[in-house]
């Protein structure tokens, strides 16, 4: 995760141009807070935190640097997060009925934290999907938390589809 | 140069490529100095043998004339008469078990055995038997080529010959067209699977029983091809791990979509390990391929990643794969 400080201008279209270069070079963003209440001569402190894809994470970076600061944009700080990885995957089958606290739970005890989960369904005891995004250790290998995702899928009957 | 060759098979496969050899007769002569003379054809009730070369302008005019040759014989087959026929290049298109590899794998294994360079369109001889048939292609010092396997008439294994200065460390492909068709309707769409299969098969892009295509066997058994001959494996194709399409919900299909993602039925060679299941890829991730085509991504060490696509599938494809395979052959022989 990469965290950005900035200061902006306080007019329209002024957070459009911060977020162009980050949407060029692949970030995904996860929020943006403007401190309105920090307010100086007009200028706006901006946090904006975003992931980038790791292969070529410094370049990508190097470029989203470059451009604000050929936009005028006064960066602040910036600062990369945890170094921990990140997989987002699918779980289809009764994914509720099967306790997704407890899926949830067990996934937190082997440190692979969900970040974020939207889920679809039509009825409580249908079929529904989830998608989750997860956070693990840099240490565990993907296979490693595969492994673990897969547990517990075959002890609920869920069917997996990962990235 | 006169180059004997002798058919199995004419289907679809087979009679695309007597189409194409007739057509590119004058061109081969032209550039490659031979001229192929079809001695032979075995169909399942019979053969045509003719020594002084089968008239090609006349047989392929009516499908029936084969049958009503003089020189047909019927119920003879291709393992009765191999020891008897004069030919450098069998070339097999047979309908074929994708459980046993038959007929296909006893005509390719009798050829080599006789000394006969094998060309065929057959993927379960190569899934099933591929190091029992690659061993014995090198102690008769024959050639066996199988590019039409793989994608059709895309070069996937022919590719390897110009990446012999590189390193190929990890496929990701999608090898199945019926599948990838299927996806990409559901996911455009947010039409349920069944539905996605009922419009495939009224299109004639799925067979009336899709179980091999649906359930991932057919794009494993392409994968095994694939890694063994670009990886330089020994694999079968029951050291695949196989997942199909067909427990994939439209709900699955629009929820990856919020994190940028699509569905999409991977076949993955890597760390030793081979592997067909649907994935979740980037949007804009070059695998992301519409409608039937197929695509092989091959993750180099020095030149990064290197893409094939194309038609995965069809007559003539596979017969233009057959013919760059035979020519490939007979510049070998010279």
């Amino acid at each position: 995760m990469i965290y950005l400080e900035v200061k902006l201008p306080d007019i329209p279209g002024s957070l459009i141009e911060l977020i162009k270069p980050v949407s060029k070079y692949g970030g995904n963003i996860y929020g943006v807070l403007h401190h309105h209440d920090k307010k100086i001569n007009n200028m706006i402190p901006v946090d904006i935190w975003f992931e980038l894809n790791e292969e070529g994470i410094d370049l990508s970076l190097e470029n989203i640097k470059k451009e604000l600061i050929e936009k005028n944009i006064q960066i602040i700080k910036i600062s990369v997060g945890s170094k921990n990885k990140m997989m987002t995957f699918i779980l289809t089958g009764h994914v509720f009925d099967r306790d997704i606290a407890d899926t949830i739970k067990r996934l937190d005890s082997k440190h692979i934290k969900v970040l974020d989960l939207h889920a679809k369904f039509t009825e409580v005891d249908q079929i529904s999907s989830v998608i989750m995004k997860v956070e693990f250790p840099e240490l565990m290998t993907k296979f490693e938390l595969i492994n673990e995702i897969d547990k517990i899928c075959k002890e609920k009957s869920l069917f997996l589809i990962r990235s | 140069m006169e180059v004997k060759i002798c058919l199995i098979g004419m289907g679809n496969v087979g009679t695309s490529f007597l189409h194409l050899l007739k057509e590119k007769q004058n061109s081969i002569k032209a550039y490659f100095n031979f001229h192929c003379k079809l001695v032979a054809i075995f169909e399942h009730d019979g053969a045509l043998i003719n020594q002084d070369g089968i008239d090609l302008e006349n047989l392929l005019l009516d499908n029936t004339f084969l049958r009503q040759d003089p020189k047909w014989v019927n119920n003879v087959k291709f393992q009765d008469l191999i020891s008897t026929l004069d030919i450098e290049i069998l070339i097999e298109t047979t309908p074929t078990n994708p459980n046993t590899g038959e007929p296909a794998l006893t005509h390719i294994m009798l050829a080599l055995s006789n000394k006969v360079n094998v060309i065929s369109s057959n993927k379960a001889p190569f899934y099933l038997q591929y190091t029992k048939i690659k061993n014995l292609a090198k102690e008769m010092d024959c050639s066996v080529k199988f590019e039409a396997t793989v994608a059709s008439c895309v070069p996937a294994l022919s590719i390897k010959k110009n990446l012999i200065g590189n390193t190929i460390f990890r496929i990701r492909a999608i090898l199945n067209g019926t599948n990838n068709y299927i996806l990409s309707r559901m996911t455009a769409e947010g039409i349920s699977f069944a539905v996605a299969l009922k419009e495939a098969q009224e299109l004639g892009y799925a067979e009336t029983d899709p179980t091999l295509d649906i359930n991932g066997y057919d794009a494993a058994g392409k994968l095994v091809i694939l890694s063994n001959e670009l990886l330089g494996w020994s694999k079968a194709i029951q050291d695949v791990k196989i997942e199909g399409i067909g427990k994939i919900t439209p709900h699955a299909l629009e929820l990856a979509k919020i994190d940028g993602y699509v569905i999409k039925h991977l076949a993955i060679a890597e760390e030793d390990n081979l592997t067909v299941e649907p994935r979740l890829i980037k949007r804009d991730s070059p695998l992301n391929i519409q409608g039937t085509l197929n695509i092989i991504e091959l993750q180099t060490k020095y030149a990064g990643s290197i893409i094939l696509m194309g038609k995965g599938a069809g007559g003539f494809e596979a017969a233009s794969a057959i013919l760059n395979d035979l020519i490939s052959i007979v510049k070998k022989l010279d």
